[in-house]
């Protein structure tokens, strides 16, 4: 409890002292004039791309595991992988993306290696998001569609999916939220200190927010105060994608009676 | 009067697991007349009629064997397919289901999933099945609206026009009233009085005075086993068997 509240003073703090050295002018200045603009639009690709990978990867591994995978030992097996894989430490997520994408895929340090690497840190979130989203939705509207003559599979995608598609979002933002401010995964499969614009194509390298404070401080040797200001927009980014989850979630469980 | 088979079922044992839940069953029922199947909770009649369109498939655990014959065709030869069996062999289960759709949606998703129609015939048979239902007048100015916005009765109306609209030849039902209020207990009833001059109606309740009051005929089923079957008005003036009587005095149930 306490804890929370000294981390929630500190956060505030940060915000204020964000606010202070603040200069909305320089969200769409270019990064080679001293702006952020390059390091903004580089930090949503990556996570909407991220997103756009793990997204549909995990909403099927969930769809199969809660309705199609048999009970038994691989089963429990991949489930133990999944929590696992939700608590590897990212820089070693990081070097993976960077040894398998990176090096021996070819990729480089690029946006979509970085896409690769953070969407396995996304996955579980997705996987285990979804799997609950499908899971609450009651079993009588599968019967209801397999009573009527539908396949398992027509029944689930039309009934259960549809569904449970809010909590399924969900899922996804959470999942970005996670990752937005991401910077070990990123390190060495995707960011770079400066481009010239933003990247054109998937397989060149990109500016981020979280890459660049880290910049800041370790390679340039520059104080926290010089990074104030791109915490909050990180920060901004981030708590602002948890709120839309946390509103939509809101909205939908009113417009769904059978989940009260 | 007197009514052709529609279903006939020859040695039906179902498992699942080690339970032997329905025991050697042999029946034959009419068509187009409504069919009670009765008998205290747990004695089987829910499974019993799941079996006539094959939704105890759905359960792992589940284990049939023996033949049901409906409309001269064996349900359960190698090559049947369940999905249109399904379409032939609708079902309203004990709880209202409503799909979470509009009212409209819901009635058109049967004809949907088997392309059966779309556009203004797709309308028309969405008006058809909830006039057929009963509950055209009710809701034909909010087609739109969500399913769930109905009472619990009109789900269950909604629930039968749905299984209307794919054109089955029998509709079976699971204790459709157990989750309703008398009047909207009463409105069903009717329904089902309506619907047998179309269709072959199988219903099964614990409810007595309800399989007295909608069915044709009743079968008393105890522990997996038909115990008595026969006219309805034979079977609650005079019953043949002891358990029958017991059961239908309200011994035990």
């Amino acid at each position: 409890m306490v804890i929370c509240i000294l981390a929630f003073l500190w956060i505030i703090t940060t915000i204020l002292t964000g606010i202070g050295t603040f200069n909305a002018e320089l969200l769409t200045t270019s990064a080679l004039q001293g702006g952020y603009f390059e390091m903004i639009v580089g930090t949503i690709y990556l996570f909407l791309g991220a997103a756009a990978i793990a997204g549909p990867i995990g909403v099927f591994a969930a769809i199969y595991l809660v309705e199609y995978a048999p009970s038994g030992k691989i089963t429990r097996i991949i489930d133990q992988a999944i929590n696992n894989l939700a608590g590897v430490p990212s820089i070693i997520i990081g070097l993976f993306g960077y040894t398998l994408f990176s090096r021996q895929l070819g990729f480089d340090i690029s946006l979509l290696s970085g896409w690769l690497t953070l969407s396995i840190m996304i996955l579980p979130i997705v996987i285990r998001g979804s799997e609950e989203a499908i899971r609450i939705v009651p079993k009588a509207f599968k019967e209801a569609a397999l009573g009527l003559g539908a396949t398992k599979w027509k029944a689930i995608s039309l009934t259960t999916l549809i569904a449970a598609a809010p909590g399924i979002v969900t899922s996804v933002i959470l999942g970005i939220a996670r990752v937005a401010g991401e910077t070990a995964a990123i390190l060495f499969t995707s960011s770079v200190i400066m481009t010239r614009g933003t990247p054109s194509s998937p397989l060149e390298p990109v500016m981020a927010l979280s890459f660049n404070m880290y910049v800041k401080i370790v390679a340039r040797g520059e104080g926290p105060e010089s990074v104030f200001d791109i915490a909050l927009i990180l920060f901004l980014i981030v708590v602002t994608f948890s709120l839309v989850a946390i509103i939509l979630r809101i909205y939908y469980r009113r417009k769904q009676p059978w989940l009260s | 009067m007197t009514y052709a088979d529609k279903i006939d079922i020859r040695k039906l044992n179902i498992w699942f697991g080690e339970k032997h839940v329905i025991r050697g069953v042999d029946l034959k029922i009419k068509a187009n007349a409504v069919t009670a199947i009765m008998g205290p909770s747990g004695c089987g009649k829910s499974t019993m009629l799941r079996a006539f369109n094959r939704m105890n498939d759905v359960i792992k655990s589940c284990k049939t064997t023996g033949d049901v014959f409906i409309g001269g065709k064996n349900v359960y030869q190698k090559n049947t397919n369940v999905y249109d069996l399904r379409r032939q062999v609708g079902m309203v289960f004990q709880k209202p289901n409503p799909l979470p759709k509009s009212i409209y949606e819901n009635v058109a998703f049967g004809p949907k999933i088997h392309k059966m129609a779309k556009g203004k015939s797709l309308d028309a048979i969405v008006e058809k099945s909830l006039r057929s239902a009963a509950l055209w007048e009710e809701v034909h100015d909010r087609l739109n609206d969500s399913a769930f916005d109905l009472s619990g009765g009109q789900q269950q109306r909604l629930c039968i026009a749905r299984a209307l609209a794919v054109n089955p030849e029998v509709i079976l039902m699971d204790e459709p009233c157990s989750a309703l209020d008398p009047a909207a207990t009463a409105k069903i009833e009717q329904l089902i009085r309506i619907l047998s001059s179309d269709y072959t109606v199988v219903i099964v309740t614990h409810n007595m005075q309800q399989a007295s009051r909608v069915s044709d005929y009743t079968v008393f089923l105890y522990l997996g086993k038909i115990i008595e079957r026969g006219e309805t008005k034979g079977i609650f003036e005079n019953p043949q068997h002891e358990l029958t009587e017991e059961y239908i005095t309200g011994q035990f149930g």
